[in-house]
């Protein structure tokens, strides 16, 4: 869809004549000629205006009454007062009906010195109330949930949060109640406030009136600095503010960035900042002795793990996990290739390294903004919500505000199936037969096999091929990574499918994967890929590359003896959790960099180095959609903590390799130089807001780019399992599945508990409910969990929670499995 | 009376059923002329008949249909019969005994607009009219009368009735708009307007009962005729209700240019025995208050626009010398304050303020000054609204405070004295016992 050219005009506002672009709102005109107008309601976040609080009244020659700044669109030629004593009167009065309610009670609120309420009054208001009456009083501070608390004497009916719950987030939750001078801001039902956006709120509040639970009466504003950043929680990587009093992150605030995260955020990156500053972070190094992990001094530490890694050698394998950045990926196969001579390395969880290469061609590539602009968005095998929550919100704004279509093609029922043009099904495990069959659609060739073979309807795979085709020029296919997994034939075909949409060069269409970890892109972009080097090169010296499979089977089988995880809990986070247990088992060196003793590591670990969370770390990660951004340490380490480009230069000088890396910057200076189409960037060029690097240097950038080799079409498909009588078992990984979830006070309760979702009608069969608890086997492996209907959930599948500590789905190898009461 | 056009039958007996409606002239050759003229033509005969909104604001209906966009998309015409404001009820009584003439008049003016779907959101407490208004649909639509292809023309409407909750504000065009659509009844921001994007986001031509049920009229008589009855600006005729101190409250048809005295004492005649009239509200509680010195003012738009208050919605309220303006004004605040939908900030605090204010000169808590503030805080309300609603309390209020000064002072003076201690020590009812304040 194009976005709209602006086409400038001039006005006159306070005697300045002023350039805006045609159809800006008044207010936001104005700042362009250095005017403020004040508002309370309008926020264009949250969408059109809505000329509530009145505060923003001008004067408009040719125009008799007054008028809202907020909501009318400047004109050509328009003269705008707004320091007439009319206009002035009419703003006084304004703030003096929104204070004789408020209770002024800013000494002992938390948004007093951050308050717009407070400066409208001081910039804007009379200064004095005739207001003698008794105030409206209501119950105050209530739980709105756990994480937010809600003063409903502060507040001003703005109703901002009513709207960002109706219009953004979408959850219906919160609604005004009664009307008049008694209206109030509640939920629908009375129910807590609990939602994946639901956090944002509390910062589009203009007062006090909406607070966080777990920032409360922490600290006043000028006890604070704020210390921008980016959340490495997950792909998303949505720049944030770490609010820091006394070396410790008290709060996280969205820093805007209309190409990430559009100013919102979620709530696990909004309260897991927490998890930072738990007891049971790991803040000295631990040494296994005697079968038990105990601390040791940072030479001890560093010492043994390199005397096991040079025993090892090139018998030792490496997996980085998501939240690694590009500089401590680049230094791992540095250290794993240079100093070991070990080719042992994965990042992407085995996904084909070929296939990442092809799928990252600069040409294919859609951004994140072109999600609200796209004439039609194809969202396949991902869930936003849970695997890169705050694109969910932009693909909501794209149809909410364009009218794009949208089309979810899905094994289980998408969050986004409501605001779907259409929907499709695919069994768990069809996943490449699926695209197979979208690819035949697109070029009209015999699907119905194909989309049998992926258990969805053949009618519906033509439908969206025909939806896909005929819904305008600008396409977007928001992907999950993990379908790459599915089977050599899966890469080839998403590229037909490309091919058919013609999104490649085109500029607001393209691909846009959902890796596995946050910076899943990054790392495979910095070399933590088997046999493929920094920048996708092919690693000269042939052998055996083992990728996450291999390294399983390699330590399991005796070939691999040591294991060096950066960040990754191969237990927790991967599929086949027996499997992994094994090859830990028969590891004789497992070195790790954690922040948590998880369970893998818990049990298996033999060094483990104390991980810098993100608010501790400085470095680059690497958007899915190509843009480089950078991490600021905001904090000072907890504890004895280290960075982890020191420990990875620290064990290859004890392995007699230098690596050259004496700051951080310099590890990111070797990784542009590294990396052919790096090239030219620069920490400070990254800047604030990032720099994708296919735009870097006038395409410089995407012009280095390596071809990727042409990918053997892959064979058949795998088909689905057929159920015949078990079910098909499906995995996803809900957003609150996360370690740092699990051990943030406020966010605990959210912390998910395994539960099983079924097709009403299967568990009719089974004589099962709602609530039941069953035990789900396959195998001779189970899993405890409670039943879970969803009307919407496909029949013949069920479905787990991966992620999670206790009763995982990774226990299961599937594909299918059988469900008893337990 | 004679010269009535909506009232000439409306104590036929039957006149609710299509038969006798026919009987009377009904859906008939008029119909069948107006959906065979071009439609701009239509349009031009409504804008050229003077026909203005009888609703309460007084734009011109052929002007407001002109303004629907053309083209092959979705229009609707929406009939506002949510009649909420205080003293009015005309639409009650037309709608009830003469409902075919309400959607005669929707017929036609669907057609005018090119809109195929219409609605009529009636207010909650009209459950006995909804009944009746129902069962006129369906037999219009069993005739053939709503439905496809309208008498065998290209024109076809689907027509649904709406039940309102109960809410003053979804008598606001663009809160009705919203609460049509199933969403809390707040007014929306204007532009833009209903006439290119209301219901659903489509253009809407919204109308209020009793402009619609006059178009049929003009369509029979032509514009030129229907535009010579009245006076210049204020054409037709206009249905009243008069309630208050009067002898005959009820609804009359009247000829717009009638002199005031000529309705309240000619046709309602009149408060009672040896009483006088005090004040009067010409137009709803929403219109700024006359006194009795206004009463030889011509009863029109411009006439009473240039009296400083307005026609609005066609409701005379009349009250006699025994009343005390200080009770008028806070029950008029009260029914303001109770109603405002809290979404703007002026509307939502200024009439509770006022309330609260008002409260205090009945229970002798209040000085002279607090005369200025309210006074004040009414011109801080008028203009500065997302909606009407605000000015309609801050208007009449704001005039009576005006007009009746003296009675508002010497009031406070008298509360006070007779409550020196304030309503925390002494409460009014036990001085009211005492006789204390009589």
């Amino acid at each position: 869809m194009p976005r709209p050219e602006p086409s400038f005009i001039t006005f006159s506002i306070d005697g300045r004549e002023v350039q805006a672009p045609e159809n800006t709102m008044l207010v936001d005109a104005a700042k362009l000629g250095d005017v403020e107008i004040p508002v309370f309601c309008y926020e264009p976040k949250i969408g059109a205006p809505v000329g509530a609080c009145r505060m923003c009244l001008v004067e408009i020659e040719g125009i008799p009454k007054l008028q809202t700044g907020c909501s009318t669109p400047v004109k050509d030629g328009m003269v705008v007062h707004t320091q007439t004593d009319r206009v002035k009167a009419a703003q006084e009065s304004v703030v003096e009906f929104l204070l004789i309610n408020h209770p002024l009670d800013c000494p002992v609120c938390d948004k007093g010195g951050e308050c717009p309420l407070q400066d409208i009054s001081f910039g804007w208001g009379g200064g004095r109330s005739r207001f003698i009456e008794p105030k409206r009083h209501f119950q105050k501070p209530l739980n709105l949930s756990p994480l937010i608390a809600i003063d409903r004497e502060r507040c001003i009916m703005c109703y901002r949060c009513v709207r960002f719950s109706q219009e953004v987030a979408e959850d219906y939750q919160l609604v005004l109640h009664d009307r008049g001078a008694a209206t109030y801001v509640g939920t629908f039902d009375g129910h807590p406030y609990v939602a994946p956006f639901s956090g944002n709120i509390i910062e589009l509040c203009p007062v006090g009136a909406l607070t966080s639970q777990p920032y409360r009466f922490r600290a006043r504003p000028w006890d604070i600095e704020g210390a921008g950043s980016v959340c490495t929680l997950c792909p998303a990587q949505c720049n944030v503010t770490f609010t820091v009093r006394d070396e410790r992150v008290l709060r996280v605030l969205a820093r805007e960035n209309g190409e990430v995260d559009d100013g919102w955020l979620c709530d696990k990156g909004r309260f897991a900042y927490q998890a930072v500053h738990v007891d049971d972070r790991i803040v000295r190094p631990l040494l296994r002795d005697g079968g038990e992990l105990r601390p040791v001094s940072w030479e001890r530490a560093l010492d043994e793990a390199a005397a096991a890694l040079r025993r090892a050698g090139a018998r030792t394998g490496a997996l980085a996990g998501g939240e690694t950045t590009n500089e401590e990926g680049f230094l791992l196969q540095r250290l794993l290739r240079e100093a070991l001579g070990s080719e042992h390395l994965d990042s992407a969880g085995g996904l084909p390294p070929a296939a990442l290469h092809a799928l990252a061609r600069p040409d294919l590539q859609a951004t994140v903004a072109d999600l609200e602009w796209a004439h039609t968005v194809l969202v396949l095998g991902t869930e936003p919500v849970d695997d890169m929550p705050i694109v969910d919100l932009r693909i909501r704004k794209g149809v909410r505000r364009h009218r794009a279509n949208l089309a979810v093609a899905t094994p289980r029922p998408s969050s986004l199936d409501p605001n779907a043009s259409l929907s499709v099904r695919y069994a768990p495990g069809g996943e490449a037969a699926f695209v197979a069959a979208l690819a035949a659609a697109l070029f009209g060739g015999e699907l119905d096999g194909p989309a049998r073979d992926a258990g969805a309807d053949p009618d519906g795979v033509r439908a969206l091929a025909e939806l896909l085709r005929t819904g305008g020029e600008d396409v977007v296919v928001l992907y999950g990574a993990q379908l790459l997994g599915a089977g050599p034939s899966v890469a080839p075909a998403l590229l037909k499918i490309a091919g058919a949409l013609n999104v490649a060069g085109r500029a607001g269409a393209g691909l846009l994967a959902v890796p596995g970890g946050t910076n899943g892109r990054g790392l495979a972009e910095a070399g933590v890929l088997p046999g493929m080097g920094p920048g996708y090169a092919p690693v000269a010296g042939g052998g055996v590359a083992r990728g996450t499979e291999e390294i399983a089977a390699g330590l399991a089988a005796g070939e691999l003896t040591a294991l060096y995880l950066l960040h990754c809990d191969p237990v927790r986070a991967l599929p086949r959790r027996a499997r992994w247990q094994r090859a830990l088992d028969k590891a004789t060196t497992v070195v790790a960099h954690a922040q948590f003793l998880t369970e893998g590591l818990a049990e298996h670990a033999t060094v483990v180095f104390p991980a810098e969370s993100y608010a501790e770390k400085e470095g680059t990660l690497t958007h899915p959609d190509g843009r480089l951004q950078r991490l600021r340490q905001a904090i000072g380490r907890q504890g004895d903590a280290a960075p982890e480009w020191w420990v990875l230069a620290e064990l290859a000088k004890r392995l007699g390799h230098d690596l050259g890396i004496l700051t951080g910057p310099m590890a990111s200076a070797q990784l542009f130089a590294a990396v052919p189409f790096y090239a030219g960037l620069s920490l400070d060029a990254i800047g604030p807001q990032g720099v994708r690097w296919a735009d870097a240097g006038d395409g410089a950038g995407a012009a280095a780019f390596p071809a990727p080799a042409e990918l053997p079409a892959g064979g058949e498909p795998p088909a689905a399992a057929a159920p015949n009588g078990a079910l098909r078992l499906g995995t996803f990984r809900s957003i609150w599945a996360a370690p740092e979830v699990e051990r943030s006070p406020a966010l605990k309760f959210l912390h998910p508990r395994q539960r099983v979702e079924m097709a009403p009608d299967d568990a009719a069969r089974l004589g099962l409910a709602h609530g039941d608890k069953v035990a789900v086997g396959a195998d001779g492996a189970s899993v405890h969990a409670v039943v879970a209907l969803r009307n919407a959930s496909p029949a013949g599948s069920v479905f787990l929670e991966d992620g999670i500590p206790a009763d995982a789905a990774n226990l299961l190898d599937g594909p299918l499995v059988d469900i008893r009461k337990a | 009376m004679t010269g009535a056009i909506l009232f000439a039958d409306i104590d036929e007996p039957g006149l609710a059923t299509l038969d006798v409606y026919r009987r009377r002239g009904g859906y008939g050759p008029r119909l069948l002329k107006a959906l065979q003229m071009p439609r701009e033509a239509l349009v031009e005969e409504l804008k050229a008949s003077g026909l203005r909104g009888r609703g309460g604001a007084g734009f011109s209906m052929g002007t407001k249909a002109s303004f629907m966009p053309k083209g092959q998309i979705d229009k609707y015409l929406v009939c506002n019969a949510d009649e909420s404001e205080p003293g009015t009820f005309k639409d009650r009584e037309l709608m009830q005994k003469s409902p075919h003439m309400l959607l005669e008049g929707m017929i036609i003016a669907a057609y005018a607009a090119g809109a195929n779907r219409s609605f009529i959101y009636i207010r909650g407490e009209y459950a006995q009219q909804a009944v009746i208004v129902e069962r006129a649909i369906a037999e219009a639509k069993a005739a053939g009368l709503i439905g496809e292809r309208i008498l065998g023309t290209d024109f076809s409407l689907e027509l649904w009735l709406h039940r309102g909750a109960g809410a003053y504000i979804c008598g606001e065009e663009t809160g009705l708009l919203d609460s049509l659509e199933g969403k809390r009844g707040n007014p929306r921001l204007k532009p833009p307007f209903p006439a290119n994007q209301g219901l659903y986001q489509g253009p809407t031509l919204i109308n209020h009962v009793e402009t619609l049920a006059t178009i049929p009229h003009i369509v029979e008589m032509g514009a030129q005729e229907y535009a010579a009855i009245g006076v210049q600006n204020s054409t037709g005729t206009k249905l009243v209700s008069i309630s208050g101190h009067v002898r005959r409250p009820g609804n009359y048809e009247i000829e717009l240019g009638t002199p005031a005295r000529e309705l309240i004492y000619g046709l309602a005649g009149g408060p009672g025995e040896g009483r006088t009239v005090k004040l009067w509200f010409p137009g709803g509680s929403s219109s700024p208050v006359l006194t009795g010195d206004d009463l030889d003012v011509s009863y029109d738009f411009d006439s009473l626009a240039k009296a400083g208050t307005m026609l609005g919605s066609g409701a005379i309220i009349v009250a006699d010398d025994t009343t005390s303006v200080v009770d008028v004004a806070l029950k008029t605040a009260q029914f303001y304050k109770h109603e405002s939908c809290g979404k703007c900030t002026p509307c939502r605090e200024g009439t509770n303020w006022t309330v609260k204010m008002l409260e205090r000169v009945k229970s002798g808590e209040a000085t002279p000054m607090d005369l200025d503030i309210m006074a004040s805080v009414c011109e801080n309300i008028i203009g500065h609204c997302l909606c009407v609603l605000g000015d309609a309390m801050a208007m009449p209020v704001g005039s009576m405070i005006k007009k009746f000064r003296g009675e508002f002072e010497a009031y406070i003076e008298q509360a006070r004295a007779a409550n020196p201690w304030g309503s925390g020590h002494a409460p009014v009812e036990a001085l009211e016992a005492q006789g204390a304040l009589a």
